[in-house]
């Protein structure tokens, strides 16, 4: 199999706060509806209108990976994932406390860690997404987007800036 | 209880008639479907003569914005003086 | 399971709560939400309860699809005996709120007694506690949802509360969630208020386990797919409720300067795309925000770009605050719009009855019926900013004679104004009628005449007669799930067929009410947004429960049934001009002045209209008085109401 170099992409500019994400996403895993069940969860700032999805950003040199003491956490390189092999696992949350997003779950209910696995390929979050908040694309490109709006919004600053100096005669 | 997967309901098998692109004249006895161009902002009725301003929700999508108030202020004043005389003539 | 969630009593003199589940047959009987609350309110009151007395039921619920694996089951519903119309109470918003209840254990919450000091209820995991509020009263709707986040110290606790409107006894007060997310009308904020009840908190984490998980994903993604994919939703996506006032203006057909005319011209600055452009300009390009589960995403965000509550942040505003505190009142600024929708959120105050309310002092401002030193010198003459947002302030206060009297509500303020104060207010069963004129339109005018309520939109609006669907288009949906093969007429101006609209339309948001579901999910804007035959499979996927579309429709009937029952109990009689199914006599008497060119003139027959009523009843099975017939009863199974099942 090919190594799959695409990554979940989250705008949160984009999110509508309505949490759609974390109910297909706790359905998908484990059949049950529950918000803290939901490997992405929208942290929301009601009084600014900000919600902002959180999730693993899978990473590269992943805390819980390291600071797992049994070595239940690795690197699927072909999903390009951080994924928890349960049988390993020893529920200690050593991960959840490392994890600098918070990304990594823990519900009481089933005494269980539980972390995106990006729905092997298929992400029901992103799938369900109307606003596109949460994309799924190709690693290699994922600033390309950013970098098109920053040079736009260059170009303008540097237009408005000339348009200024005509008129400061 | 087996689902039909694919099987239709009547709102689904009505999605057929969803038409994008069109307008409908705002006048209840005309309703006559207006086609905007493209990006236009503003369409005149071919049928009853009001004079609507476009928005486009998206680039299929245009919707009335309103009235061109001038024009079809007058005509609704005309219309409302014919009826003042139909009323007075009926002797009601 | 959606289905293990339960009911909780809790009397708030005695500080007593008992926790029942609910039975099944209870829930094949009325699905839960709005139906399920008509049966509890039937059951749970007696027969001329004061409204604000201890012996009034409050009853707040989720439906029966909360939180499940639905598109769009945001909604909560509050029901009770209104203090503003001595009939039906009864609220539906968006929102967490339902859904965080559903999480904490539970779907119905009957509420009686009145707590010696103010009190707010907190729902934790299957727990309820009643918590003191005295350091909540008095602030405003937002204020109190933060303080009592910090309080618990938890940012995910979801409340239900009442803002100063409620406190003050406010007769149109509203309960709210979120910033802007209101149960609006029939002043169930009030009844809070009464209670000394200053808030409900959730806070749950419970699973709720869908039956058929897979399916349910699939399913809610081809429903999803229905509804993003018709063009109200798309319009409705971008430029929020605000769309449907702006269309309306365009034809003819909002009630402006009180009940004056049907169209505010020039209207331009408060047209849903200027709103839009305010939202841009404020919050940026992607400002509309989504209840649970909802990917419509309908509620704009905003800040106030001028004047004196200028950076002031808010949601919406909805349609209802453009007709509030523009085309009702005569003003044109959309500042006033956006103010005036910011200061009845904070204060948790129904935006229409309150636009309504000064619309109707305005018109007798100007017919010198109200004087200036009621006013306290305000200048009451349509059009005047100024005046309409300091009298949204003085009724939610009480303040001065005339903001203590509008803070009643229509009827009551109408005999202490006396002479012909009563003609000039536009309401049906004593609650202030929407901010559309409905003379060119007699489906939406039976509509508003027969609505359990009072005059509202929500209950039975055929409004897609507005859009002239071909005949086979209309007759497919109309004869579905029963058949129906009586007339139909694509011209919203006639009077055939409409009542057949009106009951259909009637039973198909009872049934999205019991499910929980948003009307924007059904045949309500938009033709081809999913009912009856669509849903047995939404709530056979999450809940297991089994029902066939005609199965559904009776239930939708029988749950209306319960809310006539109610209202009939309390006084409904079929001509009472304020407590009957009738329209103020304007309606009839004077023809439109404005908007489109076969818009004018137009009025309501009232002999057509009465002849309307008729069949109305008829189909609903009610006789020429609009009292259930036996057969109709025992056909529905309410033969023996009150029945204390539950």
């Amino acid at each position: 199999m090919e190594s799959n170099g695409k990554v979940l992409l989250i705008n949160h500019e984009k999110c509508t706060g309505c949490r759609l994400c974390e109910q297909v996403c706790a359905v998908k895993h484990d059949g049950i509806s529950n918000p803290t069940r939901s490997r992405i969860r929208v942290m929301k700032w009601e009084m600014e209108g900000l919600y902002i999805p959180m999730s693993c950003q899978q990473c590269q040199d992943a805390p819980c990976l390291t600071g797992c003491p049994v070595g239940a956490i690795a690197r699927n390189e072909t999903m390009n994932r951080v994924e928890v092999d349960y049988d390993i696992c020893i529920g200690c949350r050593t991960c959840v406390s490392v994890c600098p997003f918070g990304a990594m779950n823990y519900n009481v209910i089933d005494r269980k860690v539980a972390k995106c696995d990006l729905c092997d390929g298929e992400p029901q979050c992103v799938r369900f997404c109307e606003v596109k908040a949460v994309e799924y694309v190709d690693g290699g490109d994922v600033s390309i987007e950013k970098k098109r709006h920053a040079a736009l919004r260059l170009s303008m600053a540097s237009k408005q800036a000339a348009a200024l100096d005509e008129h400061a005669v | 209880m087996a689902i039909e997967g694919k099987q239709l309901t009547g709102a689904e098998s009505l999605q057929k008639t969803r038409t994008f692109g069109k307008v409908r004249c705002h006048n209840p006895s005309c309703m006559e479907r207006i086609v905007p161009e493209k990006g236009a902002n503003h369409a005149k009725c071919p049928t009853c003569g009001m004079e609507f301003r476009i928005f486009w929700v998206n680039p299929k999508l245009p919707r009335i914005r309103g009235p061109v108030w001038d024009v079809n202020k007058r005509i609704a004043q005309e219309r409302f003086e014919q009826v003042q005389k139909a009323k007075e003539k009926g002797g009601k | 399971m959606a289905l293990d969630r339960k009911i909780a009593y809790i009397n708030l003199t005695t500080g007593d709560i008992k926790v029942k589940p609910i039975p099944i047959e209870v829930r094949k009987k009325f699905l839960g939400g709005r139906g399920l609350d008509a049966y509890l309110l039937l059951n749970h009151t007696e027969q001329g309860c004061d409204p604000i007395g201890p012996d009034n039921a409050l009853i707040v619920s989720g439906g029966i699809l909360t939180a499940t694996c639905a598109s769009a089951t945001a909604r909560t519903h509050v029901m009770a005996k209104s203090p503003l119309t001595g009939l039906l109470g009864s609220c539906n918003m968006g929102g967490f709120f339902a859904p965080e209840m559903a999480w904490a254990g539970f779907h119905h919450l009957v509420i009686k007694g009145k707590a010696k000091k103010p009190v707010y209820i907190y729902i934790h995991n299957g727990e309820i506690e009643i918590r003191d509020a005295a350091n909540l009263w008095g602030k405003t709707v937002t204020d109190t949802q933060w303080a009592i986040r910090e309080e618990l110290d938890d940012e995910e606790v979801k409340s239900l509360v009442i803002g100063p409107a409620g406190e003050n006894l406010v007769a149109f007060a509203n309960v709210m969630t979120g910033i802007k997310n209101a149960g609006g009308r029939t002043g169930m904020g009030c009844v809070l208020g009464s209670k000394n009840l200053k808030a409900i908190a959730c806070r749950g984490t419970m699973d709720i386990k869908i039956a058929h998980p897979v399916e349910a994903l699939e399913y809610n993604k081809r429903f999803i797919d229905q509804i993003t994919g018709a063009k109200v939703s798309q319009t409705q996506g971008t430029l929020g409720t605000p769309f449907i006032w702006g269309a309306t203006n365009s034809w003819g057909g909002v009630r402006t300067e009180n009940f004056r005319y049907n169209q505010l011209e020039y209207a331009d600055d408060i047209e849903p795309e200027r709103i839009d452009e305010i939202a841009t300009e404020t919050m940026g390009p992607y400002h509309m925000a989504g209840c649970y589960g909802c990917q419509v995403h309908c509620r704009a965000q905003y800040k106030i770009p001028s004047g004196k509550y200028k950076g002031k942040y808010d949601e919406g505003p909805e349609y209802t605050s453009q007709g509030a505190f523009g085309g009702e009142v005569g003003c044109r600024s959309a500042e006033t719009v956006l103010a005036g929708n910011h200061l009845v959120d904070q204060f948790g105050m129904d935006n229409l009855e309150t636009g309504s309310m000064i619309a109707w002092a305005m018109e007798m401002y100007e017919e010198g019926i109200i004087t200036p030193e009621q006013t306290d010198g305000i200048d009451l003459r349509f059009g005047n900013d100024e005046a309409v947002l300091e009298m949204i302030e003085r009724i939610c206060y009480r303040k001065g004679w005339l903001g203590d009297v509008l803070a009643k509500g229509g009827i009551p303020a109408s005999e202490d104004v006396g002479k012909n104060s009563f003609d000039y207010l536009i309401q049906v069963k004593g609650m202030a009628n929407l901010h559309s004129d409905e003379r060119a339109t007699p489906g939406l005018a039976l509509n508003i005449a027969t609505s359990s309520r009072g005059s509202d939109h929500l209950r039975s609006r055929p409004a897609i007669d507005l859009y002239h669907l071909p005949e086979k288009v209309l007759r497919k949906i109309y004869s579905t799930p029963v058949p129906y093969d009586g007339p139909l007429s694509s011209e919203h101006t006639e009077y055939i067929g409409k009542p057949w609209q009106v009951f259909w339309q009637e039973n198909c948001y009872m049934a999205v009410d019991s499910l929980g579901i948003c009307k924007y999910h059904t045949t309500f804007l938009g033709a081809t947004l999913p009912n009856f035959e669509d849903w047995p499979t939404v709530l056979y996927y999450n809940t297991g429960l089994e029902f066939t579309p005609e199965e559904i429709w009776q239930i939708a009937r029988r749950n209306n049934m319960l809310e006539r029952l109610f209202n009939l109990r309390e006084g409904l009689t079929r001509n009472d001009p304020k407590k009957g199914d009738v329209l103020n006599h304007r309606y009839h008497d004077e023809p439109c002045k404005r908007g489109a060119i076969d818009v004018i003139g137009r009025y309501i027959d009232k002999e057509k209209f009465d002849v309307m009523v008729d069949e109305f009843y008829e189909h609903k099975g009610l006789d020429k008085n609009g009292i259930p017939k036996k057969k109709t009863l025992i056909e529905l199974g309410l033969e023996n109401e009150p029945s204390h099942m539950l």
